[in-house]
């Protein structure tokens, strides 16, 4: 192999006359992975990963390597637009920027004067770097009201950790845990926050045990030492069930316990609730494997715990995340090398100070849409997507008149898309900065064209939790396309706000980077930054929470009038809790399994990444599909209480016969009527998004478990059903 | 002995596919053709536990293949260096190559009338670059590209460190 080196890029600019290579930093899904972008004649040829990068090690996933499809994608927006016709009848016409951005401006002030700054609600979907602008835009426009994912994705990890330890503890790969627990996470096909599926892997190779949580055998679960396959929605009861295990074995770590946490008396009398015989019965999980695995986690050192979006998609949501990091932290593996470490950013501006929250009149930020009800996420400025559709709906507690979404597409992604629609289609003013008109941009009355990650320059992984910062550098630049922190720099002048924003967007780079003594220029230059790496930081400074300790018994929870000990809840609908439900619709329906290729409901009009998986597939067990007359490969339909949507049913034989697993995120961009089949895969129009199935302190809306039956798609009219 | 073989550790794979992308943005193989193709099998049960691998499917460049023997126009050589190389200016569509295959990793080109197949990037091996889907692009590493004993050993001794 002397001969051969990876990622040779002399050679590779020789054999392809590539005219240069610009390292930069991908963001097809939250970002992370170090890239190398070569480019001819000033279009992009190909893109691999960067072998200098300390993320992604010159490995690079299908979505990043197929980021140049989606730049030069013909259906792409390159221009705004603005609605001609009725909403949703697809009729556009091309407008400038300038009368696109003065509209918006003009209709922002409006209703800002008219129904106060309350009544615009802005909105992004997943993390995607450009939070941090629309959060500085809406504080200074004086609203509380920014719509995101964060109320059921990664929001909840932030808040839950800086109450309980101060941020977010994120695995040490680098230092190569000897035992890692992955729960309900599969990294290697979502790298997700934080987290990419290379350093993992290596872990593995390095020897690492494995313990895999999770309702279906992904490969994880397969290689893993010992494999949980819990009844979804139980994560809680197992956690506790574990728990009691290291409690009652005096497997925990007791120089941290009697120092650095805070409430263990009445968390053990808690745990003590939770004897294994009961977890058995709640998780459907024997209690031997429970008792095996909590011994194999608690007594390998250092042990970390892999997790990720499914335990926060719940009505146990904050809970979930509370008690894997009780998990973490008594078992003394928190800011230890090789276990979870809390990193420290640089020390730049940060999100939050860029976001500029302190802004925000309080008089404004009492009116933040659900901040009585869900306390915890209103404390975090997140707010719970029913609220807004219900302001919109009606008129409770106030108006919402205008609608501003950058990177969303919550037709396809919050819960119950029929009320998302009827919102959509009633609020009166709607803006959409996307890459494509979407099911939810064609409802906008205009839409701008976003930048991709080629087209931009940006600080990469400005808003993580791992300790690195990355250079994203612009490359290409295609039609009129601009980066969401271009478009609002711009817009925040025509609102009146120009005083706190910039000429350019570089110079706000270059304020983002100015502690630390660098501009943009300079960073440009360079490969990454790292904050200083210090662990068991606790030790001479506690923690940064009330007490300075360790809070399993959260003070601040207590505070905002809830339970200050995590519990388990049943989820919403379940064999258990609903019965009468049960019989009508006898099976489990869990929704999300993650796909190569896909990132929620992106990338499905790039060939290259369709082709890796065509249809919407619902897995069903060869028994239950044997039962109910299903084939392998028959279009299906799943129905809940709330509706029917089809999928393509395939075998699986690797979770519980009475488990389903839908896809989400499925629209057809091949198809070119303006609803482009919104609905007729779209795992939303099943799930329910009423307060009481919404985590009482962050506003999860619980999407991952439902009650569902499912038949072949003719049957209803063989049968009459 | 072959200087060249492309070989996969499946033990390691994950399912990511990001070889099949790699090898598209390389070789532009039109829709619905891959070159590389990553396919599940299972979940099934191997004596009392479920197992659940992922196949790399791609041409094996045999020993002694059978697509050589099989083809009527000579379009497929085997080269000294062990890389089975499908010329489609000279393929003439027959198609006995791809029933001739144990691996069923030839496919039917309809758009061009010809056969195709993974040439192992030849065209990048001669140029001292690796071939696009084993150039670094495996999350899980696990894809080598080199003289066969050598992938063997170190294949070993990660195999070793993975399970001490």
């Amino acid at each position: 192999m002397a001969e051969f080196q990876y990622c040779n890029v002399e050679r590779e600019i020789e054999a392809y006359g590539y005219d240069s290579v610009v390292k930069s930093h991908c963001r097809m899904c939250h970002g992370g992975c170090g890239v190398l972008v070569y480019t001819k004649k000033g279009k992009v040829e190909k893109i691999a990963g960067d072998p200098d990068c300390p993320i992604n090690h010159g490995t690079l996933c299908s979505k990043g390597l197929a980021s140049a499809q989606l730049a030069y994608h013909p259906d792409r927006l390159t221009f705004p637009v603005k609605r001609m016709g009725p909403k949703g009848s697809g009729r556009w016409e091309r407008i400038s920027w300038d009368e696109a951005l003065d509209t918006i401006a003009e209709r922002l002030l409006h209703y800002r004067d008219t129904f106060g700054a309350e009544s615009v609600v802005l909105g992004y979907g997943t993390g995607r770097e450009n939070e941090a602008v629309i959060y500085r835009f809406a504080n200074l426009f004086g609203t509380p009201n920014v719509l995101t994912a964060g109320h059921f994705c990664y929001g909840p990890r932030i808040a839950t950790s800086i109450i309980t330890c101060g941020t977010n503890p994120i695995v040490d790969y680098e230092n190569h845990p000897r035992c890692i627990m992955v729960w309900g996470n599969n990294l290697v096909i979502s790298n997700p926050d934080c987290y990419k599926g290379e350093p993992f892997s290596t872990t593995l190779d390095a020897g690492a045990k494995l313990i895999a949580v999770d309702p279906r055998l992904t490969r994880i679960a397969a290689r893993a030492d010992i494999w949980l396959p819990l009844r979804p929605g139980t994560d809680a009861a197992l956690a506790l069930g574990m728990l009691h295990v290291i409690i009652e074995e005096g497997l925990y770590d007791k120089d941290f316990v009697e120092n650095h946490v805070h409430g263990w008396e009445p968390f053990v009398k808690r745990v003590k609730e939770y004897p294994l015989d009961r977890v058995e019965e709640i998780t459907w999980v024997p209690a031997q494997k429970i008792r095996n695995a909590a011994r194999l986690f608690a007594a390998t050192k250092p042990a970390a715990i892999q997790w990720g979006v499914a335990i926060e998609q719940q009505v146990t949501c904050a809970d979930n995340d509370r008690l894997l990091m009780i998990l973490m932290g008594i078992t003394g593996n928190i800011d230890v090398p090789g276990g979870q470490a809390l990193f420290k950013p640089p020390g730049i501006r940060n999100v939050g100070h860029f976001g500029a929250h302190r802004m925000l009149p309080d008089t404004q930020r009492e009116k933040r849409l659900g901040g009585d009800r869900f306390r915890l996420a209103g404390n975090f400025a997140i707010i719970n997507p029913k609220c807004v559709w219900d302001a919109i709906l009606d008129e409770k507690p106030y108006p919402v008149k205008a609608l501003f979404f950058i990177s969303s597409n919550p037709l396809m992604t919050r819960g119950n898309a029929a009320e998302v629609y009827r919102a959509l289609e009633q609020v009166e003013f709607m803006a959409v900065s996307d890459f494509f008109l979407t099911p939810t941009a064609e409802m906008a009355d205009i839409v701008l064209p976003a930048a991709t990650w080629l087209e931009m320059d940006y600080i990469g992984d400005f808003w993580k939790r791992h300790g690195y910062i990355l250079p994203r550098r612009k490359v290409i630049q295609v039609g009129e396309c601009r980066s969401d922190h271009e478009m609002l720099n711009d817009l925040a002048h025509r609102v009146g706000q120009g005083e706190h924003w910039w000429e350019t967007f570089e110079q706000a780079l270059d304020w983002i980077l100015e502690p630390i003594g660098i501009t943009w220029q300079d960073f440009k230059k360079m490969d990454y930054i790292r904050g200083d790496l210090i662990y068991q930081k606790y030790e001479t400074m506690g923690f940064s929470t009330p007490t300075r300790k360790f809070e399993i018994y959260s003070t601040v929870l207590e505070s905002m009038g809830y339970d200050p000990l995590p519990q388990y809840r049943e989820p919403p609908e379940s064999p258990y809790r609903t019965p009468d439900l049960y019989r009508k619709f006898p099976y489990i329906l869990i929704t999300g399994r993650r796909l190569p290729g896909f990132f929620h409901t992106e990338n499905r009009q790039v060939p290259w990444l369709r082709e890796l998986h065509r249809d919407p597939v619902v897995e069903i067990h060869p028994d239950t599909a044997g039962k109910e007359g299903i084939q392998d490969g028959d279009w299906v339909t799943i129905e809940s209480p709330r509706g029917r949507v089809r999928q393509k049913a395939r075998f699986f034989a690797g979770m519980d016969p009475r488990i389903v697993s839908a896809e989400h995120g499925w629209w057809f961009p091949e198809k070119k009527d303006p609803g482009h089949g919104w609905y007729e895969s779209n795992i939303n129009m099943l799930t329910d998004n009423a307060y009481e199935v919404c985590d009482p302190a962050m506003g999860a809306t619980h999407v991952r478990t439902l009650l569902c039956r499912i038949y072949p798609e003719n049957h209803r009219g063989r049968h009459g059903l | 002995m072959s200087r060249f073989a492309l070989i996969i550790d499946y033990e390691s794979c994950w399912g990511c596919k990001a070889c099949e992308v790699a090898c598209k943005q390389e070789n532009r193989s039109p829709d619905g053709i891959k070159l590389i193709h990553v396919s599940e099998d299972g979940p099934r049960m191997v004596g009392d536990t479920l197992d659940f691998v992922y196949q790399v499917n791609t041409c094996r460049h045999c020993v002694e293949p059978d697509c050589v023997e099989a083809c009527p126009e000579e379009a497929i050589t085997k080269r000294d260096d062990g890389i089975v190389i499908l010329n489609e200016k000279e393929c003439v569509g027959c198609g006995l190559c791809i029933d001739a295959c144990p691996y069923h990793v030839i496919s039917f080109n309809s758009d061009q009338g010809v056969a195709t197949k993974c040439n192992l990037c030849h065209h990048r091996v001669d140029r001292g670059l690796l071939p696009a889907c084993a150039d670094a692009v495996c999350l899980a590493h696990c894809i080598y590209f080199g003289p066969p004993d050598e992938i063997e050993k170190v294949m070993e001794k990660r195999k070793a460190s993975r399970h001490s």
